[in-house]
């Protein structure tokens, strides 16, 4: 008889430490809020009238539905699916609208600069060199930070903001001369000289400069590791092979657009 | 008297005549269909006269650009293409079926793009040389380097393009894409836009009559949300005949 009887556990750990199975944790968790209800619904019905609870319920009821019921209703739209393109007019009236299209698609065309363009996406910082619909070149370039300098005692500002909008090439440089503005002193703490040619700076605009007015221009930098980043003053900085290949061939006139 | 009336009635046919054809419905479907495109390519060189950014959405063509005088300057592609009309207790308002050939102008983000910008007070100017032998004066400290677009502004999905004219375009975004968003901030705006549904289904606050809801791969969502300029224009195409 005792050679059946199962050896008692040796490595067995001490009882207290075996978490309870998980359906007594569920049972126990059924016990107390079966306990926790029998203690409030006594308490609700006090506190409420059935006519009450039925009313209340038909309110909640009706504002559920009407919140289900408002809003925004949508239907797909197919793709694809716009007006079958009319290639013979029947009636005069077709014809004549039929011939107007073909006007309005051609001046549309004729929107698109058919020589090169450029675009500048100044939030991300990429610079296109376009022509008709073909990318000829695309670099990250800089273009103006945001940054605002206030002047402490004379209480100037500026905004280093790139302007967006269409512009066009004014003039183009071959090694460019940077005339120092008011604020690139501000910003040095130095003084703002009275003979003008302490303003003059050179080299710091790189090879070449493509002006597009205002005093904003696409030129190069000392600062090629930021290129891709906001840095600049409002100018467009780009590197020195881009800048080259641009400056070859963006002819005066060349329409620079930036968003 | 006569001459009078006769001049009110020439003045009168002069100005309708200036204003345009009237838009009278052809009984010829083709002449119909061209009616419309020949309206909305009439507005699409309005606006590519004119000096604004405008969002062109090709419906037929699945592609929404951002276009400036008839340049189209990015573009991407869309799917899932919806047209939603304000709906009170199931019963929703339908719009003019021309509503797409009227001009859409004043277009801002919702939520809208917040920009930090970093404040530089400048050091006042040393106006005299230092003297010989003093220590020069220290020179400014190095300006912080601007964070990059995707470090400046997280992206809310959904996020809205909402017009003046009571339309909007609500741009979802497909899949994961660098949002820059925190799990806290994705559901305050969730639960804001589905606040701003009900207040404009109801008439309350923004006057949205039209909603066209676009999904767009995460990164072009967020591209187009860091970099749309204000004040955008819509010119929306290929719509299918009502």
């Amino acid at each position: 008889m005792s050679a059946e009887a199962p050896p008692p556990s040796v490595s067995s750990p001490p009882a207290a430490e075996v978490p309870p199975p998980v359906s007594n944790r569920r049972a126990q968790a059924v016990a107390f809020a079966r306990a926790a209800l029998a203690a409030l619904l006594p308490r609700l019905r006090a506190a409420w009238s059935r006519r009450r609870v039925r009313v209340a319920s038909a309110v909640l009821a009706v504002v559920a539905l009407a919140l289900a019921g408002t809003g925004w209703d949508f239907e797909p739209v197919p793709a694809g699916a716009a007006a079958p393109v009319v290639s013979k007019p029947a009636s005069r009236e077709a014809s004549r609208l039929a011939a107007e299209r073909e006007r309005l698609q051609a001046a549309l065309r004729r929107r698109v600069p058919r020589g090169p363009w450029i675009v500048i996406d100044q939030t991300h910082n990429r610079l296109r060199l376009m022509r008709g619909d073909e990318t000829l070149l695309e670099a990250p370039c800089s273009a103006g930070s945001g940054m605002v300098l206030k002047e402490g005692a004379k209480g100037r500002v500026w905004v280093f903001d790139t302007p967006r909008g269409r512009f066009e090439v004014l003039s183009k440089t071959e090694n460019p001369v940077w005339k120092k503005p008011d604020w690139a002193f501000v910003e040095e703490g130095e003084p703002i000289p009275k003979d003008p040619g302490d303003r003059i700076e050179y080299g710091s605009l790189g090879e070449y400069a493509l002006y597009f007015g205002n005093g904003y221009m696409i030129h190069g930098t000392l600062y090629e590791r930021l290129l891709g980043r906001p840095v600049s003053h409002g100018c467009i900085r780009l590197g020195r092979e881009p800048l080259r290949s641009v400056y070859r061939s963006a002819p005066l006139g060349t329409p620079v657009y930036i968003y | 008297m006569r001459a009078r009336l006769l001049s009110i009635a020439l003045a009168a046919a002069a100005a309708s005549a200036a204003a345009g054809p009237p838009p009278a419905r052809s009984s010829d479907p083709a002449a119909r269909a061209l009616q419309r495109e020949v309206a909305q390519m009439r507005r699409e060189r309005e606006l590519s006269a004119g000096k604004g950014f405008y969002l062109r959405l090709d419906a037929a063509r699945q592609r929404l650009a951002l276009m400036l005088q008839g340049v189209m300057l990015d573009d991407y592609g869309t799917s899932g293409l919806e047209l939603g009309v304000p709906e009170v207790l199931f019963v929703d308002r339908r719009p003019r079926s021309d509503w797409d050939l009227e001009s859409i102008s004043m277009g801002s983000l919702e939520p809208e793009r917040q920009r930090d910008r970093v404040e530089i007070i400048a050091p006042t100017p040393s106006s005299t040389e230092p003297a010989e032998g003093a220590s020069p004066a220290p020179s400014p400290p190095p300006a912080p380097t601007p964070k990059s677009a995707e470090e400046a502004y997280s992206v809310p999905s959904p996020y809205r393009i909402v017009f003046g004219e009571g339309v909007s375009l609500e741009v979802r975004s497909r899949g994961e894409g660098r949002r820059n968003r925190t799990l806290l901030r994705r559901a305050v705006d969730a639960a804001g836009l589905r606040l701003s549904d009900l207040g404009s289904a109801l008439g309350l606050g923004s006057q949205d009559r039209i909603r066209l809801r676009v999904t767009l791969e995460a990164d072009d969502a967020a591209s187009l949300y860091r970099s749309l300029p204000p004040d955008v224009g819509l010119i929306v195409a290929g719509l299918p005949p009502r």
